[in-house]
């Protein structure tokens, strides 16, 4: 099997997992008791009204052409009228993706460029002082809630650094890039490394334990096979017997941990941008939650479920990249 | 089930490994604390001592060795007046209080018996759905996996804090149950039932006499949770209809049902203990979550103590530092004993969990 | 240190591993000299320490393991200049203990070289083969432009260099000419369609195949010595053939030595100049092909080779012979013969470790046995029980998973 038929395979189970989610969350209006038509028109409002309303939303279709109505606003990345505001929900949705993505990712970069180092310290030194610390951070690091720890760490900065900013976000990346090279002017920059830092951390420990975890578990394995000692006697260099050899085996089953790990990452995202007030869909959905806007609501579930499954898609194709095995067997 | 070898290999981990005896001790501490809070707690969890009167307002007091300056305005002889003042920590409220006056020791201690019900019947509810489903996938193999496992999936496609709060936010307007369990030991001794057999009889007939127990949380927890437990169901069913034995089964006309029973389920519990474990653990950490957001109907729990310390927590870290250490001395002994169970029962177990 | 025409001597080498268990005596006391040119055989059952001796020779012992004593002198008259004036050199002779971990390093591949038993599990395999080999030409490639030849600094390629190979092709560490010269390697040990070969993976290759690349990545810094460890006993009888002629072909055509360990009696019988027999660590009976198979002297290499006459009839695998192979746990290695117990021809003087002893006048034939100096006489022998009751339980209950827990060099 060539990478470009594993990848249309592997596509193809996304779609009808994505179908499910969708479909799933289509149910999900049936389950829940507020009623779209009272939301979106005058308390007042007469029966004419409201039946119009009901007319105009679709409400009085049969089911199935309800649900292809949705399946086919849907495909045009309609995700509906907010129930609460009226107003369109993929752009209300969209306005608020960047921040979380950001977060996401700063999160994931922070948790890589720490993890990787202190798994590969770990497992070097085995049975030594360093690698019991490395253990026991990790065991800490999985068995903290992350809401409590961001609130520890706003208190410990407030404490120890003095007042910088412990929530909210002044600029997004995509401004503050703009400020930096139309305008040269770095303090967007500033700002929005000092907002994010707090969170990112915090979102990011749980990740970082992890995968220091399984870097140390999966090097000390590795470096019990029999290729190591081969690469060794070529005369090759420790550097690249460990990084080029070792480390990249490593990290080849570990990749597809992680992305079903990813889902933990997104479901942390949620309380930590509740902890931080960081404008990401998590805090927003807890506010539609709050709100009761079923609309926005399933938009997000939807938003998320199929991030979470392209990801997926994403980390096969590069676990199939680097893993022979898995496109020519 | 529990064979010989099996129990020498769990005495023999846990002699070798000091963490799995931490870890040991750590939950039956916290097994015991929550069983006889009402013996253990110093005051009543959420009785409040707020008043006028400063020499006998409790709120905010400090743990044990923690004491600290503060200066307040109050009216003094007729004028307003900043006058610094030392608060200092009262012995019998040894975590301090919270801003409402509560015992954050007796909070916590009661606390626990609402982490530890929603963990392990959540576990035992996911494993219960799972499990079966699993078993039934990875058994039958084909269509039937291939359509069960698809739908598994989909499970997977969201963040369990996510389904959770998502199934929380519908269950909440439809049917949102919560159940008085009422405290045995309280109500014994306000009978006066057992009479000189229960300790501290006054004291004890001073706590409440029941605890709210969250219902449809438990229940969204193991909603969220029990595709874990199908995949690893499926993937030791899958590896068991290969056996000799169920082959045998099969051939002298044995139902599916029956094999599935007798020899599938036996033969790969031990994964699913493994598993159930560290779900504990995940379960824990998902419910203080819900709880932190106040998507839980409870608010004796950990995790809305720390909500309810975080507006003050720049002032009085404790409020909100206490339950957490607790959710984290939680968890890390039950991953202690999963770590212990996983090296001792079958070391190729991956666990997964975590909010 | 008469004989400059040997390329290794090892004087008293002892290699330890500190387990849980207690100490493993693995490599013990051991004293071998091996001259330029020649194949010299290593032969002895499963855990007798060969896999250990080989990788201490190389310097690859890892954790928990460490020699604890000996030299290894390697005659490189090159690296005796370099080094001239210090302890660790004798004439043209370097003492490889006594240097450092980052100068004995840049002797692998380069003057050392090593092939494993399994060929399949020896390649990385998620990088292609040619690429392995590669960086193989790469590293002796580097050395050799360096007019030093321990000059450690210049070939250092750190992490950084690695990372930024990632994006700038400059800074990769294999280079063009190097990724051409595997392929002709892979083609000198007769790999066909060696171009596209070079760009498959190890599970692309048959095992045969696949251990001819490996021979082929061994061959790459044109080593002084080549270690081979049980090269063929993982391969197919027909294929095994192969294999072996191509390493006799290569030897001859580059001169350089062989260290052959094997468990197969027709292996050495066919390849050997000169045998070495091991027991628990040590050496205990060498010479030169005839000596040794023709005129053995320890009871042990006599069981090896069973009841066979002559050279021709040797039978293909070691003959198995009553009892174990000690633990070699150093509490439990007694102060005596190490084979007394298994020994038929046991005696009263055996209770004390026997020296090597010279068999003959020619000097090349010797054996840790007293039956190379007394006569075995009923008289002296031990009763049949003396070591059944005492030792033989403690013995079989650790010695079976002994040799399946290691060989091979498997750590975990
Ligand atoms: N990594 C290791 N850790 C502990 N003991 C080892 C290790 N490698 C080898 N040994 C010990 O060294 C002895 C010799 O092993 P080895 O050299 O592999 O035998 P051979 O190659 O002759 O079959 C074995 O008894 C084994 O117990
Ligand atoms: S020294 Fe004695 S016990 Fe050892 S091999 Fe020779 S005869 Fe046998
Ligand atoms: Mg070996």
């Amino acid at each position: 099997m060539g990478l470009g038929k594993f990848l249309i395979k592997r596509t193809i189970q996304g779609v009808i997992v994505i179908w499910g989610v969708v479909t799933i969350t289509f149910f999900l209006r049936f389950l829940t008791p507020g009623d779209p038509v009272s939301a979106l028109t005058p308390p007042d409002a007469g029966p004419e009204v409201r039946e119009r309303m009901a007319e105009n939303l679709g409400l009085n279709d049969p089911i199935h052409i309800q649900y292809a109505d949705y399946i086919t606003d849907l495909l045009m990345l309609d995700l509906g009228t907010s129930m609460r505001t009226g107003r369109s929900a993929s752009i209300m949705i969209l306005a608020r993706l960047p921040a979380t993505l950001e977060l996401a990712l700063a999160a994931t970069i922070i948790s890589m460029i720490i993890a990787i180092p202190l798994g590969v310290i770990s497992a070097r030194r085995r049975h030594q002082k360093s690698d019991y610390a490395a253990t026991m951070f990790s065991l800490l690091g999985i068995s903290t809630p992350n809401f409590w720890l961001g609130i520890m760490l706003i208190i410990l900065v407030a404490v120890v650094v003095g007042p910088i900013p412990t929530g909210g976000r002044d600029v997004s990346f995509w401004e503050a890039t703009v400020m930096l090279f139309l305008e040269a002017n770095p303090r967007g920059f500033g700002n929005w490394a000092i907002h994010i830092f707090l969170p990112a951390i915090t979102l990011g420990t749980y990740f970082t334990a992890l995968l220091t975890r399984l870097t140390r578990s999966g090097m000390l394995e590795e470096l019990g096979k029999t290729y190591v000692e081969a690469t060794r006697a070529k005369g090759l260099p420790e550097t690249l017997v460990l990084y080029k050899h070792v480390l990249r085996n490593t990290l080849i089953p570990i990749i597809t941990v992680l992305g079903l790990q990813l889902g933990t990452l997104i479901g942390g995202a949620v309380i930590t941008e509740e902890v931080f007030s960081w404008p990401g869909i998590g805090s927003f959905l807890i506010q539609q939650i709050a709100y009761r806007d079923w609309v926005l609501i399933q938009g997000i579930l939807i938003v998320i479920g199929v991030g979470f499954v392209v990801i997926n898609i994403i980390v096969d194709a590069m676990y199939a990249k680097l893993n022979p095995k898995v496109v020519t067997e | 089930m529990i064979s010989k070898r099996l129990k020498q290999s769990l005495r023999s981990e846990l002699r070798t490994s000091l963490m799995a005896k931490i870890g040991l001790v750590l939950i039956l501490l916290i097994l015991i604390v929550a069983m006889f809070a009402p013996f253990l707690a110093p005051h009543h969890p959420t009785e409040t001592r707020v008043s006028d009167d400063p020499e006998v307002d409790k709120t905010d007091l400090p743990p044990i060795g923690m004491g600290y300056e503060t200066s307040e305005t109050r009216l003094v002889d007729g004028e307003m007046q900043t006058v610094e003042t030392t608060i200092e920590p009262d012995h019998s409220f040894i975590l301090g209080t919270n801003t409402l006056g509560q015992d954050i020791l007796s909070r916590l201690m009661y606390g626990a018996r609402v982490s530890v019900l929603v963990g392990v019947l959540g576990a035992l509810l996911a494993t219960a759905i799972g499990v079966p489903y699993g078993l039934t996938a990875g058994y039958f193999g084909d269509r039937i996996d291939d359509s069960l496992m698809r739908g598994a999936d989909m499970m997977l496609a969201f963040p369990s804090l996510v389904l959770a709060i998502a199934l929380v936010g519908v269950f909440r307007d439809t049917d949102f149950h919560t159940q008085q369990i009422p405290d045995p030991f309280v109500l014994a001794a306000r009978h006066d039932t057992l009479g000189s057999f229960v300790p501290r009889g006054e004291h004890v007939a001073a706590m409440p006499a029941s605890i709210t127990f969250p219902v449809t949380v438990t229940l969204v927890v193991a909603l969220v949770n029990w595709v874990w437990f199908a995949r690893v169901a499926r993937g030791e069913a899958m590896a068991i209809r290969q056996e000799e034995y169920v082959k045998a089964a099969k051939s002298v006309g044995a139902s599916n049902a029956t094999i599935i029973r007798q020899h599938v389920l036996p033969n790969s519990l031990t994964p699913v203990i493994v598993l159930a474990t560290i779900q504990v653990a995940a379960i824990i950490l998902l419910e203080s979550a819900l709880s932190y957001l106040g998507f839980s109907e409870t608010t004796l729990t950990w995790g809305y103590d720390i909500q309810q310390g975080q507006s003050a927590a720049a002032t009085y870290w404790w409020i909100a530092f206490m339950p957490g250490m607790a959710i984290v001395i939680a968890v890390i002994s039950i991953n202690l004993l999963g770590d212990w169970l996983r090296d001792a029962l079958d070391p190729s177990i991956e666990g997964e969990g975590g909010v | 240190m008469s004989n400059v025409t040997d390329i290794l001597r090892i004087d008293g080498l002892k290699t330890r591993f500190f387990t849980d268990n207690g100490q493993v005596n693995a490599v013990e006391d051991l004293d071998v000299r091996i001259e330029d040119g020649e194949v010299f055989g290593i032969v002895g059952e499963s855990g007798s320490g060969k896999s250990v001796m080989a990788l201490s020779i190389i310097d690859l012992i890892e954790r928990p393991g460490r020699i604890t004593d000996g030299e290894i002198w390697f005659r490189a008259p090159d690296i005796a200049d370099e080094l001239v004036e210090t302890d660790a050199v004798d004439g043209d002779y370097v003492d490889l203990r006594a240097m450092s971990p980052e100068q004995r390093g840049l002797l692998r591949g380069s003057r050392f070289s090593m092939i494993f038993q399994d060929p399949m599990s020896s390649f990385n395999p998620s990088i292609t083969v040619g690429e392995q080999i590669a960086e193989a030409v790469e590293a002796q490639r580097r050395a050799r432009s360096n007019p030093r030849s321990l000059d450690a600094k210049s070939q250092h390629y750190g992490l950084t260099d690695y990372l930024l190979g990632g994006v700038l092709s400059s800074k990769r560490y294999v280079s063009e000419p190097s990724l051409d010269r595997a392929i002709e390697l892979l083609e000198l040990v007769g790999i066909p369609d060696p171009a596209e070969r070079a760009e498959e993976y190890p599970h692309e290759y048959s095992g045969g195949m696949l251990q001819r690349a490996m021979i082929a990545q061994a061959l790459a810094g044109e080593p002084d010595v080549l270690i081979a460890d049980e090269p063929t006993t993982a391969l197919d009888v027909t294929i095994q053939a192969q294999v072996l002629d191509l390493l006799a072909e290569l030897q001859t055509e580059t001169g350089m030595t062989i260290l052959l360990i094997t468990h197969n009696l027709g292996v050495v019988a066919r390849m050997c100049d000169r045998v070495g027999v091991m027991y628990a660590g040590e050496i205990v009976e060498r010479g030169t092909l005839g000596d040794v198979f023709d005129n053995p002297v320890h009871p042990y290499t006599q069981g090896l080779l069973g009841s066979i006459p002559d050279l021709q009839g040797v039978a293909e695998r070691l003959q198995p012979i009553e009892g174990n192979v000690p633990s070699l746990l150093d509490h439990e290695m007694p102060d005596r013969c190490y084979f007394a117990d298994r020994c038929p021809k046991a005696m009263e003087e055996c209770l004390e470790h026997p020296p090597e002893l010279a068999v003959n006048d020619r000097g090349q034939h010797a054996t840790r046995c007293y039956l190379a100096e007394t006569e075995y006489t009923a008289a002296k022998a031990l009763p049949t029980d003396y070591f059944g009751a005492t030792e033989a339980p403690a013995e079989a209950d650790t010695a079976p998973e002994e040799p399946t827990a290691t060989d091979g060099g498997d750590h975990q």
